[in-house]
């Protein structure tokens, strides 16, 4: 069996042509992260170049780690100034102004504003924003108890429990993971290889009339279609990591750090309402194993809607447009109430922030069940059926085969 | 070793592929002619396994093949009609995935499977890529395939399509070699592929069963039927309805090879029928001109 998957791996997977695309995707996607940087980081050398060198050398020591009331004040009595100053936009404008941090006092409360008064306001405030949720959820709790409302009682004691305790006690760099969170370019690349590659698995046995070969051999029926979906798992799953391992590098490596490494993950604005309590780094590996188990789902389809057809473009099409119609689905009900609608939909676990960014749930006879474990639970199922689907459809498509009780009088 | 169909028959809407096919294999090679269309792949499919028949049974030594079950995939070694295999494997590579399907042990399929690249003459060309074989190279990876598992029974189903001559004649040679001891089932519309090879042949025609026999006892019975007629341009027209064989001009006219049962012509002589004159007798319209 293990021989019959390295054979199956081998005649699916290292292809020369298959190989090209992996190297040319990986390096697109490299470069996509490149210019995501240069885009987006308030420090890169393209959007503010004196910035990165006054972040990193002179003010992000003196700020960052747990925030205490003397860095506090510190802050505060560089930008209050800066504040004033620009409040009635008479300051001067001039850009080489040898009393400020960057040549310009514009500048130089915008510097301070968004790289650390917005930040860490957001961090010292969290604790604040989780109590009141806490209190409200508390408050819900009796509320529902005493109307008999269970179903909302339950999810009211979820968020209690979730929100409890929460704070941002510590300062950090975090727009690194800010737009790692927020990139999905691999994930379509990933999709795409996937899609290539998988189109041949089936389809290559009817183009060289192996299948009817195969059929004649011991291990060519039930252990070979078994050897076909799991190498075809193990492609996926590498797929899947080797991008994410570039992405996380890639990000880390522009950005030029990691960190927020062990901050919370609502220290990310976007997650302020998350039910998550881990940190990022944690949130990094979860983020890369819902992807793939979403991309297996997809896979285990674009696998099942090959099995109907004896060459790889026309299934290649199709299956393109089931993508792009998971997508726009997607599309249509993200930050939407019916939170059903997200969770049935596979391609919710590939791009799956909206899952995690808040705490939503769905009504499962009667318990309220987070979304993400909702959109997960869903996601396994269609897996299952798809696999499902896969054998017995792989099995009406076999030719009868001697010493199998199901009997088709079809050459296919 | 014995193979028998029990009247085995195939319809395909409504159209005989095959019917009521009885015949009993022993050992040496079986040529199994007819043109195309004649049911010989069906027959086959039937055979290894890959195509339920209407009616009928094959039995190996009296044994129901059903019953048999996948064991019966041990028996035989099976070369299909137009097989590709995989462009991106080399050689070896394909022999050794094809011995993992069959279920024969790691090292003993290694070692088999280089064996056989000998005999076929292929040991320099072993991590070629099959995409980048000639079609007879081909061929013979595919019948070195079939051979891995040391089968009983080799079936091979049109394997000199597609062959030039002189890999036809290394082909059949190579048949030849691989017969001993076992039950070559040979499909092909080409009458010189199993003339001097073929210990028997089964005519087929129209999913029927034609006529079985050694190819001496088939020519044979045939004595006295074939006929040759020199014609001159003139006359040709006159003898067109008869059914000919061949034709050869050279300066003194036209040599005809004409199939009857009675004496098409005064001035025809006899010949000695071949394998080919069996063929066209028992075909009953001849090649219409
Ligand atoms: N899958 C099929 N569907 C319909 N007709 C078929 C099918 N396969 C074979 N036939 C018909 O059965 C007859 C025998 O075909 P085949 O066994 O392939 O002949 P041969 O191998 O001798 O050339 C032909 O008339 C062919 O058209
Ligand atoms: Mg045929």
């Amino acid at each position: 069996m293990v021989r019959l998957f390295f054979f199956e791996f081998r005649k699916h997977f290292m292809k020369k042509s298959l190989v090209i695309a992996i190297i040319c995707f990986s390096l697109l996607n490299i470069a996509k992260i490149y210019s995501e940087y240069h885009e987006k980081s308030l420090l890169s050398s393209s959007a503010n170049p004196e910035w990165q060198e006054l972040y990193w050398n002179e003010i992000y020591e003196q700020f960052k780690g747990v925030m205490t009331d003397k860095k506090i004040e510190t802050l505060m009595s560089i930008y209050k100034p800066l504040e004033q100053q620009t409040a009635d936009k008479t300051a001067s404008t001039e850009t080489n102004n040898p009393n400020t941090y960057t040549g310009n006092l514009y500048n130089d409360h915008l510097f301070f504003k968004w790289n650390f008064v917005d930040p860490m306001e957001y961090a010292y405030m969290y604790k604040q924003y989780a109590n009141d949720v806490v209190k409200t959820a508390n408050e819900n709790v009796s509320f529902f108890e005493s109307l008999g409302n269970d179903y909302e009682y339950k999810k009211n004691k979820i968020i209690l429990n979730r929100f409890q305790g929460r704070s941002i006690d510590s300062f950090s760099y975090t727009e690194m993971f800010q737009y790692y969170i927020h990139y999905d370019f691999s994930a379509f690349l990933v999709i795409l290889i996937c899609l290539y590659a998988l189109m041949s698995v089936f389809v290559t046995e009817k183009e060289t009339e192996m299948n009817v070969l195969l059929l004649t051999t011991k291990a060519g029926g039930q252990k070979t279609i078994f050897a076909k979906l799991f190498s075809a798992s193990v492609f996926v799953i590498a797929i899947s990591f080797w991008f994410g391992l570039i992405d996380f590098i890639a990000f880390a490596s522009f950005f030029g750090s990691l960190e927020a490494l062990f901050s919370p993950i609502y220290a990310i604005e976007n997650f302020a309402n998350t039910a998550l309590d881990i940190n990022l780094g944690e949130y990094a590996l979860l983020s890369l194993v819902v992807k793939t188990i979403g991309f297996l789902i997809v896979s285990y389809l674009f696998l099942f809607i090959s099995l109907f057809f004896k060459n790889a473009l026309l299934p290649f099409i199709i299956n393109m447009f089931f993508m792009f119609g998971f997508i726009y689905f997607q599309e249509a009900y993200m930050g939407s109430e019916q939170i059903i609608f997200k969770v049935i939909n596979p391609f919710s676990l590939v791009v799956h922030r909206d899952l995690f960014g808040g705490t939503e749930f769905v009504n499962l006879f009667g318990f309220p069940i987070l979304s993400y474990t909702a959109a997960i639970l869903l996601g396994v199922i269609w897996g299952g059926i798809f696999l499902l689907a896969i054998f017995i459809f792989q099995r009406k498509n076999t030719i009868y085969r001697i010493g199998v009780k199901k009997r088709v009088d079809k050459v296919v | 070793m014995k193979v028998s169909f029990e009247g085995i028959s195939k319809k395909y809407k409504g159209k005989w592929a095959l019917k009521d096919f009885s015949s009993n294999l022993e050992y040496g090679i079986y040529g199994l002619l007819g043109e195309n269309g004649a049911g010989k792949t069906t027959l086959i499919n039937i055979f290894v396994g890959i195509l339920k028949s209407d009616q009928g049974r094959v039995l190996i030594n009296g044994r129901d093949v059903e019953k048999i079950g996948i064991d019966f995939l041990s028996h035989i070694g099976y070369l299909p009609q137009y097989p590709q295999f995989y462009k991106e494997f080399t050689v070896l590579e394909f022999l050794k995935y094809m011995s993992v399907l069959k279920g024969i042990p790691k090292e003993q399929g290694e070692k088999r499977a280089k064996e056989l690249l000998s005999m076929v003459n292929l040991s320099e060309a072993k991590d070629m890529k099959v995409g980048a074989l000639s079609g007879g190279m081909r061929q013979r990876v595919g019948i070195a395939q079939a051979m891995l598992n040391d089968p009983d029974i080799l079936i091979l189903d049109e394997p000199t399509a597609g062959l030039d001559p002189q890999e036809r004649i290394r082909f059949r040679n190579l048949i030849t070699k691989f017969s001993q001891n076992r039950i070559v089932l040979l499909a092909t519309h080409i009458v010189s592929d199993i003339e001097h090879v073929a210990n028997q042949v089964i005519l087929l025609k129209n999913g029927e069963l034609l006529k079985q026999g050694a190819p001496q006892k088939l020519t044979d019975e045939i004595k006295g039927k074939v006929w040759s007629i020199t014609v001159t341009d003139d006359s040709l027209e006159e003898m067109l309805h008869l059914k000919i064989s061949s034709m050869m001009r050279d300066d003194q006219g036209i040599h005809l090879r004409v199939i009857a049962d009675e004496k098409p012509a005064d001035h025809a002589v006899h010949v000695k029928p071949n394998l080919e004159d069996v063929f066209l007798y028992y075909s009953s319209e001849g090649e219409k001109w």
